[in-house]
């Protein structure tokens, strides 16, 4: 009886929160869980006259070309690697770049670096693709045109060297997404409260062991749940990246082709809608294996910063 | 409202000539409506409604049938269509854009075997037999856009560079005369590039090639693997035939010789850039007819003249890759299929598809060409779909836009009859059967296809790996499907 009270209590308390949050709910059965339907479609083969659920089964065969290739091995690796390198490396550097920018007291200065590191997440991946094909092409690129010579190196074919896109794309990755993801952290490092720096400087703390045991410990959790969010996307690449800054190289296969890149080259003329189903729902359903596990492991080190 | 009106005008038309000609229609049944999609190249128009009404006044005493235009641009094309069948959208008549055999497998389009004869017998009689480049199986999904399709391979120059080194481009007949062309473009314009690509990553040289049938579309745009040479009717790996290492091979000189753009594998500025520029020489490239030159020399503004390289060849692809089919999801396949006869056979009616209404949208020149009004064009006019001409029907019943030479056209309705055509024309091959193994080979291709056929790769070292990875990839299986196909289909001719 008194339970029963005090849960109609609590639901007249939060009935205009819940009745704030419809509007998005609705957005999100609609927009993500309705069309979960359409998952459907991997296992069929599409016929128009049927529809999609009246379409033939085929169980797994739409799956098949993702391992049928010699390249399958290739192509995973490198989605795996260059992601793991972007977590890693991409977190240390959105770290670092913020704890930099808190530290700019000056108003002006400090609005001039955030605006300069969020403009490249700005500009389109084809325009970025540009800006790389300007620096690095044979005949009149920068790079060979002005830099190597003045170097006394001979001119290098980029866009045919495959062992120097890992990190061309590395430096473009970071160019475009640091500044980003700097200013969560800077978000965070705002929501400190100032009086644990008084205490620890009263105590004789120098800047370097503020960040090391006030700032980075209170970030702690905002850095677990943006990587499980990104170890949720491993299996996806950033098609632009991969597909637009090589320029669709074909020499350059062996160290840009993604499982994206891959699905895109080889289904682009077939137009077979199973079979980029098919593609879709492996990594998602990798990605979420791999969220669950990162999850699991969080939740065993530190249970209070696991995301559920 | 005003809708309304126009349809209640359109009927009190189609009332009057019912009155005139009882015999023309004699039905008393409302006019079905039937939607009709197609790829235009122009701004997507908004005026829609008054050209649709101008059909109607033609369409509905003569066939009784309404109809509504949906034109979408490249972006939209494939997927508005995919879009409208899976949904149930209506949509009855559009065309195929590249492989109809995967649009058959898909059941994308109607078998209209049974139906061609009574209610489309006048496009059939126009595309002759191009009506075989529709047909799999013995049974007929469309009719293919009847349009310049014998491509023809030419070298596409600067007069005046040419006419300055000295050579006379009567002398050149085929790709492998350009060597010494372009030697002395390199030595009297070292600034110039003389050989651009006039696609990404694919110079033309393949391309124009004569005598080969990729048995599905070029190697560029669909994985072929499997081609046939000449008059033979076996399947071979085309990337290991004489032909193939023997372009690759003078490719590879040239681009060593400095003839070819170092980037031309991945670039992706085509020819006419280049030719506006003024850094290029020339690019290789195929059209229909003699005359296209004119309409590059006023993009461009630059002197440019062509000389051909080879003669057209007539494949399956070449003419089926626009098809127009009858959707499977359609309600009125009898009525669409009398609308299609009309885009092949009726003059107005595609004029008013292509162009637009007469004195709003162009004016007429003559008797055969038309221009856009006073102080109006492309982008201003209300409605046009100029850019269409090739895609819609028939295209030499259209009007032609001011300054074309009528005689060209001639040559290219000539051609289209009379071009050699591959033993296998009419044999499409269906690759449902092979599609792990297409999308692999797809890959390779992408990988070392653009470098081989620019010169950027060598041969000697990457041609072998090539072949390696394609047999890995899958090849053998899709050549011999191909093969069976190919067999089934021959003995089904005789």
């Amino acid at each position: 009886m008194n339970s029963r009270k005090r849960t109609r209590l609590k639901l007249k308390k939060s009935l205009p929160l819940l009745l704030m949050a419809l509007p998005g709910l609705a957005y999100l059965v609609i927009n993500n869980y309705i069309p979960m339907a359409g998952i459907v479609i991997a296992f069929k083969k599409m016929d128009y006259a049927k529809g999609v659920f009246g379409s033939d089964w085929v169980g797994f065969d739409n799956f098949k070309f993702l391992f049928s290739t010699p390249d399958a091995w290739i192509m995973t690796r490198n989605t795996l690697l260059y992601n793991l390198a972007f977590i890693v490396i991409g977190t240390i550097c959105a770290l670092a770049v913020a704890l930099c920018m808190n530290e700019i007291k000056e108003r002006f200065f400090a609005k001039y670096f955030q605006g300069a590191f969020l403009l490249p997440n700005l500009i389109s991946m084809v325009v970025v693709s540009y800006i790389v094909f300007a620096f690095l092409n044979t005949d009149t690129g920068l790079l060979n045109r002005t830099v190597l010579p003045a170097l006394g190196v001979s001119e290098i074919n980029f866009y045919s060297q495959p062992q120097a896109w890992p990190l061309i794309l590395l430096i473009v990755y970071l160019w475009k997404n640091t500044g980003y993801a700097s200013v969560i952290y800077l978000a965070g490092i705002a929501s400190i409260d100032p009086t644990l720096y008084e205490a620890a400087r009263i105590d004789g703390a120098g800047k370097w062991d503020q960040i090391r045991f006030i700032t980075l410990p209170q970030l702690k959790s905002i850095i677990i749940i943006l990587t499980l969010l990104s170890v949720g996307r491993i299996m996806f690449s950033d098609f632009g990246l991969f597909y637009q800054v090589p320029m669709n190289s074909g020499p350059l296969y062996s160290t840009t082709q993604t499982i994206d890149t891959y699905v895109y080259r080889g289904l682009m003329q077939l137009g077979n809608i199973g079979m980029s189903s098919a593609a879709g729902l492996y990594q998602s359903v990798v990605g979420f294996v791999l969220v669950l596990t990162a999850n699991y492991l969080v939740k065993k080190i530190s249970p209070e910063n696991a995301m559920f | 409202m005003k809708r309304t009106t126009l349809t209640l005008l359109s009927l009190l038309v189609a009332a009057c000539l019912l009155l005139i000609a009882p015999a023309a229609a004699q039905s008393t049944e409302p006019p079905v409506e039937i939607h009709f999609a197609f790829l235009t190249f122009n701004r997507v128009s908004e005026a829609l409604e008054s050209v649709e009404s101008a059909i109607d006044e033609i369409t509905v005493p003569r066939i009784n049938v309404k109809v509504k235009l949906h034109p979408y641009s490249i972006a939209d094309y494939a997927q508005q269509i995919n879009l409208a069948l899976q949904s149930g959208e209506a949509l009855d008549v559009f065309h195929t854009l590249g492989d109809l055999p995967q649009s058959v497998s898909q059941n994308k389009v109607m078998d209209i075997t049974d139906l061609v004869d009574e209610y489309a017998p006048d496009a059939k009689a126009v595309v002759g037999d191009f009506l075989k480049a529709a047909m799999i199986n013995g049974r007929l999904y469309g009719i293919p856009t009847y349009k310049g399709a014998a491509l023809a391979p030419n070298l596409v120059y600067r007069a005046d560079i040419m006419t300055e080194i000295g050579i006379d481009p009567t002398t050149i007949t085929s790709f492998y005369d350009l060597t010494a062309v372009y030697a002395k473009v390199k030595e009297t314009h070292p600034e110039m590039v003389p050989l651009t690509p006039d696609s990404a990553g694919s110079l033309g040289l393949i391309r124009s090639l004569h005598g080969i049938d990729f048995l599905g579309d070029d190697p560029f745009r669909l994985n072929n693997v499997g081609a046939l040479i000449g008059d033979s009717l076996t399947v071979v790996n085309f990337f290991e035939s004489k032909e193939f290492t023997d372009t690759i091979a003078l490719t590879r000189d040239w681009y060593n010789a400095g003839y070819i753009l170092k980037d031309a594998a991945t670039t992706t500025s085509n020819c006419l850039e280049q030719l506006t520029g003024g850094k290029a020489f020339s690019c290789i490239a195929s059209y229909s007819g003699q005359e296209a030159y004119v309409q590059i020399s006023a993009q461009t503004g630059r002197d440019i003249r062509m000389v051909r390289l080879g003669q057209p060849y007539l494949t399956t692809s070449a003419v089926n890759a626009l098809t127009w089919s009858v959707a499977s999801t359609s309600q009125h396949p009898e009525a669409a299929l009398k609308f299609m006869n009309l885009i092949f056979s009726d003059r107005d009616v595609i004029n008013l598809i292509i162009y637009g209404l007469e004195g709003r949208d162009y004016v007429k020149v003559d008797a055969d060409h038309v221009r856009y009004p006073d102080g109006q064009d492309a982008n201003t006019v209300p409605y046009t779909a100029q850019l269409s001409c090739g895609i819609v029907g028939n295209q030499f019943i259209q009007y032609a836009m001011e300054g074309t030479n009528m005689d060209d056209l001639k040559l290219w309705d000539y051609e289209n009859k009379n071009s050699p055509r591959s033993p296998a024309f009419g044999f499409t091959f269906d690759n449902s059967g092979v599609t792990n193994e297409v999308s692999a080979v797809q890959n390779v291709i992408n990988e070392y296809l653009p470098g081989l056929s620019t010169g950027s790769m060598d041969p000697d070292v990457e041609l072998p790996n090539f072949i390696a990875k394609l047999k890995a990839a899958g090849m053998d299986k899709i050549i011999a499907d191909k093969q069976a196909q190919l067999d089934a289909w021959v003995s089904q001719q005789q």
